[in-house]
Parts: C-alpha cells; sequence; structure tokens
C-alpha cells in the first residue's frame, strides 16, 4: 500500500538526512544541560529563587521548552540541505506539491520535538521523580512544544527560502538560536531583580511562554495567563507558517551556495 | 542491444494511452520579472516513443523550456499540453507520469544503493520492484563499486550517471534529461544513450538537452534548436543538415606546418570567402599541419586552395570535404557568433522578442 505523499515525505526526511550522530548530539546536548548544569547549579542556587524546587526541576520544563528548538533547527537544516543539493527542486519535480513537502517537513519537526519531550523527561526522572502532571498536563506541554516547534521551523525555513548561502543561513540560525535560548525563562527566572528591559525583552521571547507554561503544568498551576501563553504562541506560529507558506510560494529555485 | 527487463517493458505499454502527441506548446514563454524573456513563441511537439533534442548555446533556453515543460516554472505566456495536460494545471497528477534529471547534482546523504530504493519509495514504487530495479540500475550505469559509497564519495561521472539511474526507479511516460552526459566518458556515455533509445522503443517520449552535437545526431528522432530564447528550428538531424549544413566542413592536411603568418594568411583569406575556421579541443596540441574550417560551397574551396599552397611553396597531403554534420549545421544556423555580440543581442532582443536580423543562417 502506498502511503499518503506526506508521511511518503516524512520517511524521507528521516532516513536521508538525520544520521545517528546528528540525533545523538541534537538530543544529548539538552541531556547534558540536565545532568551536569542541574547538577552543578542545584548545590549553589537557593530553591527561593527556582519556586521551591531544585534547580534541576526547574531546569527540566525548560529543557522540555528547549524542544521546539531542536525540532525547528532539524526541519530549518533540512529545508536548507535539501534546497542547497537541489533536492526541492528534484522532489518538487516528482509527485508532490509544495504544501506537502512543507507539511513533511512540519510532520518531521514535530516529530523530533514530541520526542525530545519524552527523552527530556526521562532523563528528568532520576532528578525530580515522576511529574504529576494531569491529563491537561500532558496535552498543554504537548502542545505548547508543538506551537514552538512550528513557530520556529516556519522561521527557519523562510529564511532559508530566502537567502543564498549557506553562511549567511548558518550564521543567522546559531545567531538567533542563542537569543531565543538565553533571552528566555528556560535557564533562569524572571524575578523582581532582572532589569526592567531584559524583562520586556523576555517576555518578547516566545520560549518564555514555552517554558513558563510548561513549568506550571509541571507544578500543577495551569491558569488563564497559561491560556494566553498559548494563544500567543499559536498566533506566532501561525504568523512563521504563513511566512513559510509565502516563502515556498515566491521562492526561486535553482542552485544555491 | 540494451535489453529491458519484462517489468520496465510491461510497465511502459499499460501506461501508454492511445493519444500520439506527448506534448505540446502553444506560444509558450517566460519572462523574468523585468520583462526580459527566457524563452518566446515556442511551438515543438514530441511524439509518443519520440526522442526529442534540444540544442542551443548556454542561456538559449532549453533549461527554461524542461523548467516550464516540468511544471517547475509558470509560464508567463502561451501554455503546453503534456500528456493531455495544461501545465498551468497539471501539477502532480502531471508530475506523477514525468521523469526528470535535472542540470543541477540532486542528492540525498544516504549510500547510491539506498539513495535508489528511496527514490522509488518516494514515488511509490512497492519494494520488491524498487529493489530488483536498483540492482538493474547500479549494473546498467556500472555503480557496482559505488553502491556502498555515499554521494560525497562519488567521482562527478559516478554521480551523473547515479542521477540518471535515480530518475529511472519509476514508471513515467515522459523523460526529461537536462544535460544528462556532462562529465561522463564516452563508455558510459554511449551505454547510457543506447539504453535510452530502447526505452523510447518501448514507448517512452524522451526530451533531451545536451550540448554534445553528435549525441544528438545519434539519439533524437528530431531536435529543436533554440537561439537567445526563441526556436530557430524542429527537425530531423538529416533534413537540418540538408538544409542548414550547406556549410560543409573541409579539411587540409599540409606534409610540412605553414608558418605562423602563413596560416593567418589563410585563415584571413578563408574568412573572406565566408568560410567560419573551426578549433577543436581534440586538434589542441596537434601538430599545426592540419586546417579545418566550415566553407558555405565546399567543393569549389578546393581548386582555389591548392593554387594557394601552390602559390606559399606547400604541398598538400590531403585535402577533404566532409559529410555534412550536425555541427556544420548548428553553426550554420547560429553563426560564428562572437560572444560580445551574443550578450549585446540577447539583452537588446530577449525584451523586444527578435532575433539579430541577418545572424540565421549566416554561412549559407
Amino acid at each position: 500500500m502506498k502511503l499518503p505523499p506526506v508521511l511518503r515525505l516524512v520517511v524521507r526526511n528521516f532516513a536521508s538526512n538525520l544520521d545517528p550522530l546528528t540525533i545523538i548530539i541534537r538530543f544529548g546536548q539538552p541531556v547534558i544541560t540536565i545532568v551536569v548544569l542541574g547538577t552543578m547549579f542545584s548545590s549553589i542556587i537557593s530553591t527561593n529563587v527556582t519556586g521551591g524546587g531544585s534547580y534541576t526541576a526547574f531546569l527540566v520544563p525548560g529543557m522540555i521548552a528547549f524542544q521546539m528548538i531542536t525540532g525547528g533547527v532539524v526541519s530549518g537544516n533540512l529545508f536548507w540541505l535539501d534546497r542547497r543539493w537541489a533536492m526541492v527542486e528534484q522532489i518538487f519535480s516528482g509527485p508532490f506539491r509544495r504544501s506537502e513537502y512543507l507539511g513533511g517537513l512540519v510532520l518531521t519537526t514535530l516529530l523530533f520535538a514530541l520526542v525530545g519531550v519524552g527523552i527530556m523527561m526521562l532523563v528528568g526522572l532520576p532528578f525530580i521523580g515522576i511529574p504529576s502532571l494531569s491529563p491537561l498536563g500532558v496535552a498543554t506541554v504537548l502542545l505548547t512544544v508543538a506551537l514552538g516547534s512550528i513557530f520556529f521551523a516556519g522561521l527557519l525555513i523562510t529564511l532559508g527560502t530566502r537567502l543564498r548561502s549557506a553562511n549567511a543561513y548558518f550564521t543567522i540560525q546559531s545567531f538567533l538560536q542563542l537569543f531565543v535560548i538565553f533571552l528566555s525563562t528556560v535557564y533562569y527566572p524572571i524575578t523582581p531583580n532582572t532589569p526592567k528591559a531584559l524583562a520586556v525583552v523576555f517576555y518578547a521571547n516566545p520560549l518564555t511562554y514555552a517554558a513558563n507554561t510548561i513549568r506550571d503544568a509541571f507544578g500543577g498551576t495551569l491558569g488563564v495567563v497559561d491560556l494566553q501563553s498559548l494563544g500567543v504562541l499559536g498566533a506566532l506560529a501561525l504568523v512563521a507558517f504563513g511566512a513559510a507558506i509565502w516563502g515556498f510560494r515566491t521562492m526561486e529555485l535553482g542552485p544555491i551556495q | 542491444m540494451v535489453k529491458l527487463s519484462a517489468g520496465f517493458a510491461a510497465g511502459y505499454r499499460a501506461t501508454m494511452p492511445s493519444d500520439q502527441i506527448a506534448l505540446e506548446t502553444f506560444d509558450l514563454g517566460y519572462a523574468y520579472a523585468r520583462g526580459r524573456f527566457a524563452i518566446r513563441h515556442l511551438n515543438i511537439d514530441l511524439h509518443r516513443g519520440e526522442v526529442l533534442g534540444l540544442l542551443g548555446r548556454n542561456g538559449a533556453g532549453k533549461t527554461t523550456t524542461v523548467r516550464l515543460l516540468t511544471t517547475l516554472l509558470p509560464p508567463t505566456e502561451g501554455t503546453a499540453l503534456v500528456l493531455g495536460q495544461d501545465v498551468r494545471y497539471g501539477g502532480r497528477a502531471l508530475r506523477s507520469r514525468l521523469g526528470v534529471v535535472l542540470q543541477a547534482e540532486s542528492l540525498d546523504f544516504v549510500t547510491v544503493e539506498r539513495n535508489l530504493t528511496l527514490y522509488a519509495f518516494l514515488w511509490g514504487v512497492p519494494r520488491e520492484v524498487a529493489k530488483s530495479r536498483a540492482e538493474e540500475m547500479i549494473e546498467l550505469f556500472e555503480l557496482g563499486e559505488a553502491r556502498r559509497r555515499k554521494p560525497w564519495a562519488l567521482s562527478g561521472g559516478e554521480r551523473r550517471r547515479f542521477q540518471v539511474a535515480r530518475e529511472l526507479m519509476h514508471d513515467m511516460e515522459i523523460l526529461f534529461l537536462d544535460e544528462p552526459t556532462v562529465g561522463l566518458d564516452a563508455i558510459a556515455r554511449r551505454r547510457i544513450l543506447r539504453y535510452l533509445k530502447e526505452r523510447a522503443r518501448h514507448g517512452l517520449s524522451i526530451v533531451f538537452t545536451t550540448h554534445i552535437l553528435h549525441e544528438a545526431d545519434m539519439l533524437c528522432d528530431r531536435i529543436a534548436v533554440f537561439h537567445l530564447g526563441q526556436l530557430l528550428a524542429l527537425d530531423t538531424a538529416e533534413k537540418l543538415k540538408r538544409k542548414h549544413a550547406g556549410a560543409r566542413e573541409v579539411s587540409v592536411t599540409f606534409t610540412a606546418p605553414p608558418a605562423p603568418e602563413v596560416r593567418t594568411e589563410l585563415a584571413r583569406e578563408l574568412e573572406a570567402r565566408g568560410a567560419v575556421l573551426l578549433e577543436r579541443v581534440e586538434d589542441l596540441g596537434a601538430p599545426e599541419t592540419k586546417v579545418a574550417f566550415l566553407a558555405p560551397h565546399a567543393e569549389e574551396m578546393l581548386p582555389w586552395l591548392s593554387h594557394w599552397a601552390q602559390s606559399h611553396s606547400l604541398e598538400l597531403e590531403r585535402m577533404a570535404v566532409e559529410e555534412a554534420t550536425l555541427e556544420a549545421a548548428f553553426l550554420g544556423m547560429i553563426g560564428d557568433l562572437d560572444p560580445a555580440s551574443t550578450e549585446e543581442a540577447k539583452d537588446r532582443d530577449r525584451s523586444s522578442g527578435a532575433l539579430p536580423p541577418g545572424r540565421i543562417g549566416g554561412l549559407t
């Protein structure tokens, strides 16, 4: 039986571009962060700052939110490599619509991000035990990461449709990652001592909304604010995905470097 | 003779509709954003099981034509019916009946063998069929040694062979090949051409672009010659030669190389008589005893040459008028244009759609 085109593309995305080393590094980096950073900082950071739990307990939801970046980067890079090696053009000349190719990328992003969520949960187990997540909490975590991944993937794919140089793409992508991660509440909370200007930047960052919402889901304190956060993430995901569609429609095929 | 597997042959017969026209264009054109035309007023057709060659200089519009006919580019003028479907609306349904080997190298980061089966999977070819086809393609395209290698470990020729092989993993009714033999050695080239000819005999229609004229002569049933985005001629190779190779190749071999100033004088004299000197890569480095040129009235040149040689105390070893070649026909149509004037003409004429006057059939 023939699989639907989008699923065939997802299988191909995993089979062709994701070698074991890439997967290990992509998931290994946040795992190392939880283990090393969590252990080391837990001993020096007061539990008052992290809301009563250890720093590791604070970090695990942050690393789960981080999976939206992992998923987004995976499909952004996949798309860039496909474009660089003319596979986008080759696939477009075959039995696929552009929307199906884009759909395949988004599904790849989601799968990667959601697998990442599972891995972070497992790694966090020895440190924080089994989180008391309600079904609503689980749904919120998954939805948050899914929307965040679509946002970040959309952003990088749009970038990939515009740039014709690998150097430019990877430099901007690295800078974006750095900016989004460090100016968010993944590693540290916003406290009354946080400089106002920096707090504004933190709140302009979608990863902050994702990290805060996931923490609330873990803490069983989901409320209206989290619903608003999901709304913001949903809107941003929609805008970024719309931009990616526009990028696809107007993209010039042909050789790039 | 290249033999097709039973699976391939049956697949093509089963997908052949009764209509004998595989594709037809109607004033097809494509203009860039600033109104410069890549191709304009293109009217060509392709019959079932026919091999159509697209010839032309770089930038003549061959690749754009392939991209328009495979729906990779939307036409800005006119349209084309490919397998009975309008390229403007055909989309996926149409593309699923085509095969395209692009000019650019397109590769996935897995081994050659996996690339072949993965591509077949993308096209929905059943796994068992894909496995046996992959074996067939690996053997046919001599990729046995490279089968476990990843694309970056392949030579340029292997990559090109692999790319053609990969496209042949799925069934199709029209195969578009954009310069598929670039970088291939003569043996690999012949092997591929013979195989394509055999597939065409079984009903596959092929559109083939190339710069290697004898390749087009060998493979193509008809040839379309492009220049500056317009179609100059569409005919069989024989008819093109008859019509346009009014200029035939004359080769003269002297017993000893003439002095450089004598060669220059000869070149000047030939040019004055409407001949075009041929400088071929294979002649480079050879002793300069041979002169080859295209001349409009080749036979009439022989007595003159003989007289000229005598008057310069040169002894002739051999003097011959060659059979008309596609190269002569091509040069006859396009003329031995000076690249600078071509660029200038391109800029001027792409927007107006007109061809430079007096260039067509410049030698005849």
